[in-house]
C-alpha cells in the first residue's frame, strides 16, 4: 500500500474541519435558541446597551485563584447539559477515525520504512516527499515537505497509537460536557499540528507544528472557559511558552544563518561540520536558543511552571498533550538537532545539568502533592528533565527511547488517574481517597501496571529506558549526574507509591455517599487503558540492552538520524551492578513510601485535616517541598515584579512624558497634513482642475529643470 | 474591399467581440424583458463575462504562439494582458452581484446599468492588450464613458449626480491633458505604435518636447489611477457614487489603467525611464502620504475606502518605480510581477470589503459611516472576522495577500536603488493601521444600537467568502501565484 | 515668413481668442458663438496644415452640426445669463497664473524643440498621409484619410463605433425625463 505522507497530518486536520463546523452550528443554534428564550423573558429589553460588558472581566483575577487550584478539580458538566446522542456519537466517530485513519496511514508507511531499515545494518536514507513550494525569497526557499527518517518513525509510531487511544477514551470521558464537539475538534487539530511538527522536513515546517501544538494546548487547558482558574492557567502556559518560542524562532534564524538552509539538510551539513564561518551567531548561542525553546514546551526549569497549572484542562487531554506527546517535542527537538549540540559540548552540558536539575526538583515537589493530577504533572516534569540528561550527555537514543517507553506508561496513569476521578465524581485530592482498589480493578490494575513501569521495577519499560539513562551518565563520567538521576529514581519510587497507596489502599476516607457512587468506567476508557499498560509491560523490550543479552535494537534504529557519539564501553559486570544499585534505590522509595502511607490512619472524614505522613516525617523541609520550593514566587519576585516596576516606570516616566510627546506630536503634524489636504479637496471640480494643473506644471519644471 | 488584415486577427479580439455582442443583445432583451424577471439580465450579464472569459485561452490558443499582435500591431495578446483581462472580468462579474440587489429594488431599469457594466469591460479588455497609442487611447474612452454614466446612473439621487458630473469634467479634463501628450509624443518619436515609439526614443537624443510629453501622459495616467496630485477626485466619487459601483471604479478601471501605464511607459518609454522615472518617485511618494493621511481623518467608509485606495495606488506605483530600474543581478525582472500579485491582492480585498459594505445594512441604507460597524462581532461574528480579514489584508499583515503583495512590492522597490520610498511605504502602511483598525475597533470593541442588518444576499455573500479565500490563500500560499505573476511580464 | 505661416498665427489667434470669449461672457448665447467662431478658426488651421478632408468635417460636424444642438438647447432651456454668484470665482488670479506658466512652459518647449526635431528627422506628422497619397492607393486627402481609417486604423475606428453607442445610451439614460422601470 502506497499512502503519501502528507495524509497522515491531512487525516485529523479534516476532522477537525468537520467537527468545528458541526459544533460551531450547533452552537450558534444553541445560542440562538437561548436568546430567543431570554428575550421572551425580557420582552423591554431591546435597547439595553449594558449586556455583553462582562466578558472581559471574567478572565480577570484569575492569578489570584490558581493557587487553590488543587482542590477545584476539573470544573464539570459546566454550563448545561449533555450533547443529544446523535451529535455526539457524530463527534466522536469523527474524532476517532480520522485519529485512527491517520494511525493506519501512518503504520502503512512506517512498517516497510522500519522493517527495510533495520534489515540494512546502516540504515536506509531518510523519506523525503515535497508536497508543495511554500514560499521561496532569495536563496532561501521552505517546501512544505514531509520527512520519515528513523527519528520521525518512532515519534509518528507513538503519537498516532496514544492519541488514537486517547481519543477513544475520551468518547466516554468526556460524554457530560456540553463542549463536546468542541473538545474533539481541539483534539482533532492537536493531532493534525503534532503530526506535522513530527513529519517537518525543515525547521520553520516544524515551528507551525509547535506553534500549533501551543494553540491547541491553551485552548484546551482553557477548555473550562467559565473557571478561573482554567482561564488563568491557560494565559500561564501560553505566555511562558512565548518565552520559549522567542528562542525557537531566533534558534531557526540562526540555523539559516550557520548553514544558509531551514531544511534538514543542515544536519548533514552539520555532520561534517560545514558551518558558515561568516555568520554572527555561533554554534553555541544557536544551542542554548533551541534550548530555550524546548525548556519552553518540554516543562524544564525554570519554565516549567505552566506544566502542573495545566492540569486544569480535561484528564485526556493531560494524558495527550502534556504528558505523552506534545511535551516531548523539546526532546524531540534537541535530538533532531543533536547534529549541531554534538559541535557545541558546553551547550550540551547545560542541557545535561537543566534536565537533571529539573529532573530532582520536580520529583521532589511531587512527593508532596495531594492533587493526584499534580502528583502525575510533576512526574510528567521529572521525567522530560531525564530525557534531557540522556541528550545532553550525549545519549540522544536512549532519551528518545524514554520519551517512548513513558508515553505509555504516562498516558496510562493520566488515563488511569482520569478514570479514578471519575469512579469519585470529580474529586481529585487523594486524601479523600483511599481503598479504591477492589471497586475499579481495571483501572487498579493497568494503573499499577504503569506505576511499577515508571517506578523502574524490572522488567518493565522504565526500567529499561530509565537505567540506560542513568548507565549514559555513568559511562560518559558524569558521577554527579548519575547520582542525581539515581536519587531522583528513588523519589520517584516514593511518590508513585505514595499515589498508589492513597488512592487504592487502606480504608476510604471520603463520604459514606461520595463511597457509595464509586463505580468502574466504561469500555471506551479502560481498553485503552489496557493497551497502554499492554505498552507499559512491554515496550522496553524494544531495547534490552547488550548486558542483558538484547541487541538494543530501538536506540540501533535511531542512529542514523542522530549525532554520533563516541561510545563510552562500560564493562557488563558494572552495568550490572549499576542496573542493581537502581533497583535497589526504586525498592527503597516504594518500601518507605508504603511504610510512610501505610499507617496513614486519618480518623476525620475531612480530607483538609487529614494528616500527610509526609509532613510529619521530613520536618521543617516539608512545607518548603509542599511549596513546590517556591519557584513561584521566586519567579514573582526575580523576574515579575522587577518587570512589572520597570513597566510602570515607563508607563509614568517614559511613556506619559516622552512617547506621549511624539505620539501628541505626530498628531498635531496628521491634524496639519489633514487640513492641507482637506483645503484641496474642497469638492469644487474648479478647484480640482486648478489642482490637476498645478500638478502637471510641477511636473513638467521638474522635468525640464533636471 | 477586403479585409485588410488575416482573418485570424478576428480570433485574437474573440473575447472581446463576443462581449460586445452579447452586450449588445442584453440591451435589446432588456427593452422587452417582464417585470419581476430583471434578475436574469444579471445573471446572463455575468454569464457573458464568464463566456469572455472562457474565450480568453480559446483566442491564445487559435490565434497562434503569444504574444501575438493584429490589426497592424494595434493591440497585441500576450500573457500580460490576459492576466489583466481576467481579473478585469472577475471585477465587472463581482459588481454586477453586488449591484443585482442594488438595482433590483431601486427604482432604475437594470438593461442599460449591465450593458454600460459590460460596455466599459469591453473597454478595459482593450486596453490590456492597446499596443498602439490610438487603440489605448479609445479603448480608454469607451472604459471611461461607461464609468461617467454609471456613476451618475441613480439621477435622483443628488450625491450620485455630484459625483458623476465631477468625474465627467475632471476625466475630460485629463483625457485632455493625456491626448496633448501624446500628440507631443507623437511630435516627437513620429509615431503612435509602442514599439516604434520606443525605437525612435532610442534612437534620438534627450528632448524637452518628450519629456513635457511624456510628463502630461503621465499626468493623464496618474489620474486615472488617482495618484497625487491628481488624485482629488477619487474620495468625492466613491462617496458619492452608488456603493457597487465605487467599489467597480476603485478596482476595475484602475486595473486597466496599470496594464496601460504599464505598457505605455514600459515598452513605449522604457529608453527614457531615467526621465519620467523622478516623476513617478515623487508622486508615489506623495500619494502615499495623502491617501493614507487623508484615509484618517473620514468617518465615512466609501471615502475611506476611496483615500485607502489612493494610498494603495502609491504603493503599486513603487513596483512601477523598480520595473524602471532594470533587473538584478540573477537578470530577474523584480518589478512587474511584484504589481501583479500586489493587484491580484488588491483586487480581492478592495472587492471583499465593499462586498461587506454591501451586504451591511443601517437604518436602511448600505453601510456609511465608520461607527455602523459598531458591536458587528456580537450581530455577525462571520462578517466581523471576513471584514477583519479584508482590513488585515490592506494594512498589509501576514498571513494575508496584502502582505505578501507589499513585502514584494517594498523589497523591489530596496532593490531598485529606491530604499527611502520603502521606508515611506513601511511608515505609511503603519499609519494605515490606524484607519483600518477604526473599523475593527468599532466591530470589535465597541457596543452596536441594533440598527445593523445583514442584507440577504447569498451572491454577495459568496462573492465576499471568494475573496475571503482568495486574500488567505493568496497570503499562505504565495508561491503558484508568484509563478504565474513571473510568467505573465511584458518583453 | 511665408503666407502659411502668417494664417497659421492669425487664425490660431483668432481660435485663442474666441475660446477665451466662450468663457468670459456671461450670456450663453454668446459663447455659443464664440465657440463657433474658435471651431471655424481650427478649421482654417487644418486647412493651413494640408488636411483638407479634417478641415471639412470640423466644419460639417462641429460648427454645423454640433453648434446648432448647442444653440437648440440654450434657446429651449431658455437660460439667459449667469445670475447670482460671482461669475469668476475667487481662483481665477491663481488659475490664470498657473495656465499661464504651463502655457509659457508647454508651448516654449514645443516651440523650441519640435522645429529642431522637424528639422532632425523628415518623419514629420503627415508623412504617413502623404505616403498614402504618394503610393498612389488613394487619389486625394480624403481618400487617403478614408485608406487609412478603414484599414490600419479599422480597430480604433470601431471601437469608437462602440464608443459611440455608450455615448447615445448614456445620453439617453442620463436624459430621460422619467426613467422608471416597465413604462
Amino acid at each position: 500500500m502506497n499512502v503519501p505522507l502528507w495524509t497522515i497530518p491531512a487525516l485529523p486536520l479534516a476532522g477537525f474541519l468537520l467537527n468545528g463546523a458541526v459544533a460551531l452550528r450547533a452552537g450558534a443554534r444553541r445560542a440562538a435558541r437561548a436568546s430567543e428564550a431570554w428575550r421572551a423573558a425580557h420582552p423591554d429589553a431591546a435597547h439595553d446597551d449594558d449586556h455583553g460588558g462582562g466578558d472581559a472581566h471574567a478572565a480577570h483575577d484569575g492569578h489570584a485563584s490558581h493557587g487553590s487550584a488543587d482542590d477545584h478539580g476539573s470544573g464539570h458538566g459546566h454550563g448545561g447539559a449533555a450533547l443529544p446522542r446523535g451529535q455526539r456519537l457524530f463527534h466522536g466517530v469523527v474524532g476517532v477515525a480520522s485519529c485512527g485513519l491517520a494511525a493506519v496511514a501512518a503504520f502503512a508507511n512506517l512498517v516497510p520504512y522500519v522493517k527495510a531499515s533495520l534489515a540494512s545494518p546502516e540504515g536506509i536514507a531518510p523519506v523525503v516527499q515535497h508536497a508543495y513550494l511554500w514560499m521561496a525569497a532569495g536563496g532561501l526557499s521552505v517546501d512544505i515537505a514531509f520527512r520519515l527518517d528513523p527519528l520521525s518513525a518512532m515519534m509518528l509510531a507513538f503519537v498516532t497509537l496514544v492519541g488514537t487511544l486517547i481519543h477513544l477514551y475520551s468518547v466516554g470521558y468526556m460524554q457530560e460536557e456540553e463542549g463536546y464537539g468542541r473538545f474533539f475538534a481541539y483534539l482533532n487539530l492537536f493531532m493534525f499540528a503534532m503530526l506535522t511538527l513530527v513529519l517537518a522536513n525543515s525547521l520553520p515546517m516544524l515551528f507551525i507544528g509547535w506553534e500549533g501544538v501551543g494553540l491547541c494546548s491553551y485552548l484546551l487547558i482553557g477548555y473550562y472557559y467559565d473557571k478561573d482558574f482554567a482561564v488563568a492557567a491557560g494565559k500561564k502556559a501560553f505566555v511562558t511558552n512565548r518565552v520559549g518560542d522567542f528562542g525557537m524562532i531566533l534558534g531557526i534564524f540562526g540555523i539559516i544563518s550557520l548553514f544558509g538552509t531551514a531544511d534538514f539538510s543542515f544536519l548533514d551539513k552539520a555532520r561534517h561540520a560545514m558551518v558558515n564561518g561568516g555568520s554572527p551567531v555561533t554554534v553555541y548561542a544557536v544551542c542554548l536558543l533551541l534550548f530555550l525553546g524546548a525548556c519552553g514546551k518540554s516543562a524544564q526549569f525554570p519554565l516549567y511552571v505552566w506544566l502542573p497549572d495545566a492540569m486544569a484542562g480535561p484528564t485526556p487531554v493531560s494524558a495527550l498533550i502534556h504528558a505523552a506527546t506534545m511535551v516531548t517535542a523539546g526532546v524531540y527537538l534537541v535530538a533532531r538537532c543533536s547534529a549541531v549540540y554534538v559541535l557545541a559540548p558546553d551547550a550540551m552540558t547545560l542541557v545535561a545539568w537543566i534536565g537533571a536539575g529539573t529532573a530532582v526538583l520536580a520529583a521532589t515537589i511531587g512527593l508532596a502533592q495531594n492533587d493526584i493530577k499534580k502528583v502525575l504533572a510533576y512526574s510528567t516534569v521529572s521525567q522530560l528533565g531525564y530525557m534531557f540528561l540522556a541528550c545532553g550527555v550525549g545519549a540522544f537514543g536512549v532519551g528518545m527511547f524514554h520519551v517512548f517507553t513513558h508515553a505509555f506508561f504516562k498516558a496510562c496513569l493520566f488515563l488511569g488517574s482520569g478514570s479514578v476521578i471519575m469512579a469519585m465524581h470529580h474529586e481529585q485530592d487523594m486524601r479523600a481517597m483511599g481503598g479504591l482498589a477492589p471497586k475499579i480493578r481495571q483501572t487498579f490494575l493497568t494503573m499499577m501496571i504503569a506505576t511499577l513501569a515508571i517506578s523502574g521495577i524490572p522488567p518493565l519499560a522504565g526500567f529499561f529506558s530509565k537505567d540506560q539513562i542513568l548507565g549514559a551518565a555513568f559511562a560518559t563520567g558524569h558521577t554527579v549526574l548519575y547520582v542525581v538521576g539515581l536519587g531522583t529514581a528513588g523519589l520517584t519510587a516514593f511518590y508513585m507509591f505514595r499515589l498508589a497507596r492513597m488512592t487504592f489502599y487502606g480504608p476510604f476516607q471520603g463520604t459514606k455517599e461520595a463511597e457509595g457512587h464509586v463505580h468502574e468506567s466504561p469500555a471506551t476508557m479502560t481498553v485503552p487503558l489496557w493497551v497502554l499498560a499492554t505498552g507499559a509491560l512491554f515496550a522496553g523490550f524494544l531495547g534490552v540492552p547488550a548486558a542483558l543479552g538484547g541487541r538494543n535494537t530501538f536506540v540501533r534504529f535511531l542512529e542514523p538520524s542522530l549525532a554520533r557519539v563516541p561510545e563510552h564501553e562500560v564493562p557488563h559486570s558494572t552495568e550490572y551492578l549499576l542496573m542493581g544499585l537502581s533497583v535497589a534505590v526504586a525498592l527503597v522509595g516504594i518500601g518507605l513510601a508504603w511504610r510512610w502511607y501505610g499507617q496513614a490512619t486519618a480518623t476525620s472524614a475531612v480530607p483538609s485535616a487529614a494528616a500527610d505522613a509526609f509532613y510529619r516525617k521530613t520536618g521543617a523541609l516539608g512545607p518548603i517541598v509542599a511549596n513546590k520550593w517556591n519557584v513561584d514566587e521566586g519567579i514573582e519576585a526575580l523576574v515579575l515584579s522587577p518587570f512589572r516596576k520597570l513597566g510602570t516606570f515607563l508607563w509614568r516616566g517614559f511613556d506619559a512624558l516622552f512617547i506621549d510627546g511624539i505620539v501628541n506630536a505626530s498628531a498635531f503634524l496628521v491634524e496639519l497634513t489633514g487640513d492641507l489636504v482637506r483645503f484641496f479637496t474642497t469638492g469644487n471640480v474648479r478647484n480640482y482642475a486648478l489642482a490637476f494643473s498645478l500638478g502637471v506644471l510641477a511636473f513638467a519644471l521638474f522635468v525640464l529643470v533636471r | 474591399m477586403t479585409f485588410p488584415f488575416p482573418a485570424s486577427d478576428l480570433l485574437v479580439i474573440l473575447p472581446e467581440l463576443v462581449l460586445t455582442q452579447l452586450a449588445l443583445g442584453i440591451l435589446l432583451w432588456a427593452t422587452v424583458v417582464r417585470k419581476g424577471r430583471e434578475a436574469t439580465l444579471a445573471w446572463v450579464s455575468i454569464a457573458s463575462l464568464a463566456a469572455a472569459a472562457v474565450l480568453i485561452p480559446v483566442a491564445a490558443r487559435l490565434s497562434g504562439p503569444l504574444p501575438r499582435a493584429a490589426f497592424g500591431g494595434m493591440l497585441t495578446l500576450d500573457r500580460f494582458s490576459i492576466f489583466f483581462k481576467v481579473l478585469v472580468l472577475l471585477a465587472t462579474a463581482v459588481t454586477i452581484l453586488f449591484s443585482l440587489k442594488f438595482v433590483g429594488t431601486s427604482s432604475y431599469p437594470g438593461g442599460e446599468y449591465y450593458a454600460l457594466l459590460l460596455f466599459s469591460a469591453v473597454g478595459m479588455l482593450f486596453m490590456a492588450s492597446g499596443t498602439h497609442l490610438v487603440s489605448i487611447y479609445i479603448a480608454l474612452e469607451l472604459m471611461a464613458l461607461s464609468q461617467y454614466v454609471l456613476a451618475g446612473y441613480f439621477k435622483r439621487e443628488t450625491k450620485s449626480v455630484e459625483a458623476a458630473a465631477k468625474y465627467f469634467v475632471l476625466g475630460a479634463f485629463s483625457s485632455g491633458v493625456l491626448l496633448y501628450g501624446i500628440s507631443l509624443v507623437y511630435g516627437a518619436a513620429g509615431s503612435l505604435d509602442l514599439g516604434d515609439v520606443a525605437r525612435s526614443l532610442a534612437a534620438t537624443p534627450r528632448s524637452s518636447l518628450l519629456g513635457v510629453g511624456i510628463v502630461l501622459t503621465a499626468s493623464g495616467m496618474l489620474f486615472k489611477i488617482a495618484s497625487a496630485p491628481f488624485h482629488v477626485w477619487a474620495p468625492d466619487v466613491y462617496e458619492g457614487a452608488p456603493t457597487p459601483i465605487s467599489a467597480f471604479f476603485s478596482v476595475g478601471p484602475k486595473l486597466a489603467a496599470y496594464a496601460i501605464f504599464a505598457r505605455i511607459f514600459f515598452v513605449g518609454f522604457g529608453p527614457r525611464a531615467g526621465d519620467w522615472a523622478p516623476v513617478l518617485a515623487a508622486s508615489a511618494a506623495l500619494t502615499m502620504v495623502v491617501g493614507n493621511v487623508g484615509a484618517l481623518l473620514q468617518q465615512n467608509v466609501k471615502r475611506m475606502l476611496g483615500y485607502s485606495s489612493i494610498g494603495h495606488a502609491g504603493y503599486a506605483l513603487l513596483g512601477l518605480l523598480a520595473y524602471a530600474s532594470g533587473t538584478d543581478a540573477r537578470g530577474e525582472n523584480f518589478g512587474l510581477w511584484a504589481i501583479l500579485i500586489y493587484l491580484a491582492a488588491y483586487l480581492l480585498m478592495t472587492l471583499g470589503a465593499f462586498g461587506l459594505v454591501v451586504l451591511l445594512e443601517a437604518k436602511g441604507y448600505a453601510t456609511e459611516s465608520v461607527d455602523d460597524f459598531n458591536g458587528l462581532s456580537k450581530k455577525n461574528p462571520l462578517a466581523a472576522a471576513a471584514m477583519l480579514v479584508f482590513l488585515l489584508s490592506l494594512a498589509g499583515i501576514p498571513p494575508t495577500a496584502g502582505f505578501v503583495g507589499k513585502y514584494f512590492l517594498f523589497s523591489a522597490a530596496m532593490k531598485a536603488g529606491w530604499p527611502s520610498l520603502a521606508l515611506l511605504a513601511v511608515l505609511m502602511s503603519a499609519v494605515s493601521l490606524f484607519y483600518y483598525f477604526r473599523i475593527a475597533r468599532a466591530m470589535y470593541l465597541v457596543e452596536g444600537e441594533g440598527e445593523l442588518r445583514w442584507r440577504e444576499e447569498p451572491a454577495v455573500a459568496a462573492a465576499v467568502a471568494v475573496c475571503v479565500a482568495g486574500t488567505l490563500l493568496l497570503g499562505i500560499l504565495p508561491q503558484p501565484f508568484v509563478a504565474l505573476a513571473k510568467s505573465c511580464l511584458l518583453p | 515668413m511665408d503666407v502659411s505661416l502668417a494664417l497659421f498665427w492669425a487664425f490660431a489667434a483668432v481660435a485663442v481668442a474666441g475660446a477665451v470669449g466662450v468663457i468670459v461672457m456671461r450670456q450663453p448665447v454668446h459663447s455659443a458663438l464664440f465657440l463657433l467662431l474658435t471651431f471655424l478658426a481650427v478649421a482654417v488651421l487644418f486647412v493651413v496644415a494640408h488636411a483638407e478632408f479634417v478641415a471639412a468635417v470640423q466644419v460639417l460636424v462641429y460648427a454645423g452640426g454640433i453648434m446648432v444642438l448647442f444653440l437648440y438647447t440654450i434657446m429651449l432651456v431658455n437660460v439667459r445669463r449667469q445670475a447670482g454668484e460671482p461669475y469668476l470665482h475667487r481662483q481665477a488670479g491663481v488659475a490664470l497664473g498657473v495656465g499661464l506658466l504651463l502655457l509659457a512652459v508647454v508651448g516654449g518647449v514645443v516651440l523650441g524643440d519640435a522645429r529642431r526635431l522637424a528639422d532632425a528627422h523628415a518623419a514629420a506628422p503627415a508623412a504617413r498621409l502623404t505616403e498614402v497619397v504618394g503610393s498612389g492607393v488613394a487619389a486625394g486627402n480624403s481618400q487617403a484619410v478614408g485608406w487609412l481609417l478603414y484599414r490600419e486604423y479599422l480597430l480604433p475606428f470601431e471601437i469608437a463605433s462602440v464608443l459611440l453607442l455608450v455615448a447615445m445610451i448614456g445620453a439617453v439614460v442620463l436624459g430621460k425625463r422619467t426613467m422608471e422601470k416597465f413604462d
